[in-house]
């Protein structure tokens, strides 16, 4: 625990909230919330349905502006920040109902993923200059390994919509890696996947921050955080109710009254 | 893999082009070439949409008012001015440009209905503008004498000659959107039309994007308007009027969404149906709206996309894919 404190101190935070709050209409969806993800960590935000995880979500990819407080990433406020510029500064992140482009291959996918580290416009397209090629080229290259990094090169050709659920699921983290982020949020990753799947998420998402990705889950399901977060942060009803690791996180009383408890 | 993609799309044009030299030798009627001139000026009329329309999901219903203002262009800075032709569509082209960009800029904010309502909003104004604005566009009784076009001593006026100069562009067209489709701004525009939501945070600048398609398109149907201009030398605004942009997007719909080929196809099909309709005279409207009813409902991806569709069910199923994730 002391070394986690020490780390943090000297490394200055990826992404900071501070003192974030959202309303809509009259309800209070996010109070006061503030915490800090230290770069390389799997922080995990947790909480029953409505607890505003969601909002909380939309506030750090800049789609709500909070009414107080701010978001900080790399020491930069987002607010103002139109989304494509943000996955530009290196937040990349997954849907919760997968939001994957149908209408293309699972290749031609994790390609637009790399939009942002891509330059080809129409003339570029149009001339097919020797640069456009190689970039193509390479853009290729990439996404192939980036489907051998989620399993799935053997399926780069099919269309991602006749993909099982769970393979989708990694497709769409594989489409966030190619944008290269810093930060790569996942909203709900684990929903909708089998047990097995969830191993292998579990597995997968351990690999990621191994390339010095650092990882900010928004979860329902406890059984994933627990086994890999550094540390999680429990919300309820808008509010922050505990952060720590997750074995301070199970030892909480008032998680296990408002949370755990329940089962 | 790469290599044999080029090999075949090269092939393809090949064989197109030789195809069309071909037709053009071929066919001697006068009527037929028109008519088949005229595929060629709508087949880039519904690329053009296409690309706005099938690849980035933008739905317009005033493309005429382009389609307008490159005949427009080139009728009144050749028939007033006496300048050349080409000097004409290079006017055409930027004109139309700048002034897609600036009705795309407040438009495209706008998505679904209300953007079709807003599309149809400016292809009236146009259509109102080229009616009443007499002094310059002739108003009711159009623009006469627009000359032919000539490449140095050759003019083109015969049938044959503006054939091989329209579906030699149209050639040129293909080739321009098979390439942007197929590269990184080609994929981005395909990703705004599955999910605008999941491009913006894949990094795609949506709205930029759709309004530079709405620019590509709105040239090449200008280019269209400047073709057809010099192949007729007479224009009015009926040629420009809200039925002719909803019979633009009926090509790109019949033909197939997000298919280039489907574009000629769409064309084709709208150009001589109404000829063979002619049989029907009076219910010549009823068959066509009863033929564009069956299309939709049994094929609402256009002809090309949806026979593609059946094939590939029927190739998929035999080989499912079977493999499992991470490993």
């Amino acid at each position: 625990m002391n070394g986690l404190e020490a780390d943090t101190r000297v490394l200055q935070p990826l992404l900071k909230v501070e003192a974030v709050s959202k309303s809509f209409g009259g309800i209070q969806a996010l109070y006061n919330v503030s915490f800090e993800v230290a770069a390389g960590h799997i922080y995990a935000v947790i909480g029953p349905n409505g607890a505003g995880k969601t909002t909380l979500f939309n506030v750090i990819t800049g789609i709500y502006t909070p009414e107080e407080g701010g978001v900080f990433y790399e020491q930069q406020p987002i607010r103002g920040r139109s989304v494509h510029q943000l996955v530009r500064r290196g937040i990349a992140r997954t849907f919760q109902n997968v939001e994957l482009f149908d209408s293309m291959t699972v290749l031609e996918n994790v390609l637009v993923g790399q939009h942002v580290r891509t330059r080809c416009g129409f003339w570029g397209a149009i001339c097919r200059w020797p640069w456009v090629k190689r970039e193509e080229q390479h853009a290729q290259q990439k996404a192939v390994e980036l489907l051998k990094f989620v399993g799935l090169e053997d399926v780069g050709g099919h269309r991602s919509a006749d993909l099982p659920f769970g393979w989708q699921r990694f497709l769409e983290i594989a489409r966030a890696l190619a944008a290269e982020p810093h930060l790569l949020l996942l909203d709900e990753p684990a929903s909708g996947l089998n047990a097995v799947e969830t191993e292998q998420l579990a597995a997968l998402l351990q690999q990621i921050r191994a390339r010095g990705v650092t990882l900010l889950l928004v979860e329902h399901d406890m059984s994933l955080t627990m086994g890999i977060s550094d540390k999680i942060l429990v919300l309820n009803q808008g509010k922050k109710l505990a952060e720590g690791t997750p074995r301070e996180i199970q030892a909480d009383d008032a998680v296990i009254d408002a949370y755990l408890g329940r089962e | 893999m790469r290599g044999l993609e080029n090999r075949n799309s090269h092939m393809k044009y090949a064989l197109f082009s030789l195809s069309i030299v071909l037709t053009g030798w071929w066919v001697s009627n006068p009527y037929y070439l028109q008519l088949l001139t005229f595929i060629g000026i709508y087949t880039v009329l519904a690329l053009g949409l296409n690309m706005l329309m099938g690849y980035a999901g933008q739905i317009s219903l005033g493309h005429a008012a382009f389609y307008g203002i490159g005949a427009y262009t080139t009728a009144i800075a050749t028939v007033h001015w006496n300048w050349p032709p080409w000097l004409g569509l290079l006017l055409a082209l930027g004109l139309t440009a700048v002034i897609a960009f600036l009705i795309a800029l407040p438009m495209l904010k706008l998505t679904g209905y209300y953007l079709g309502m807003g599309t149809l909003g400016f292809g009236m104004i146009f259509y109102i503008l080229f009616r009443e604005w007499t002094g310059f566009t002739g108003g009711t009784s159009g623009l006469v004498g627009i000359p032919p076009l000539s490449i140095g001593a050759l003019t083109l006026d015969t049938g044959s000659g503006y054939f091989y100069l329209v579906w030699g562009i149209v050639v040129v067209c293909f080739v321009i959107c098979e390439r942007i489709v197929n590269s990184r701004v080609g994929r981005a525009l395909r990703a705004i039309h599955d999910s605008e939501r999941a491009a913006a945070a894949m990094g795609v600048d949506t709205s930029r994007l759709k309004v530079w398609v709405f620019v590509l398109s709105a040239v090449f149907a200008s280019l269209a308007g400047f073709l057809y201009a010099h192949l007729v030398t007479f224009i009015s605004p009926d040629s420009f009027d809200f039925i002719v942009s909803i019979r633009i997007v009926t090509m790109v719909v019949i033909g197939g969404m997000a298919s280039i080929w489907g574009s000629l196809l769409g064309a084709s099909v709208l150009t001589f149906l109404p000829d063979w309709l002619h049989v029907f005279s009076d219910y010549e409207m009823v068959v066509y709206g009863l033929i564009l009813m069956v299309v939709m409902i049994f094929l609402p991806q256009g002809f090309t996309r949806g026979m593609l569709d059946i094939y590939e069910r029927a190739r998929s199923r035999y080989s499912r894919p079977s493999t499992s994730p991470q490993g």
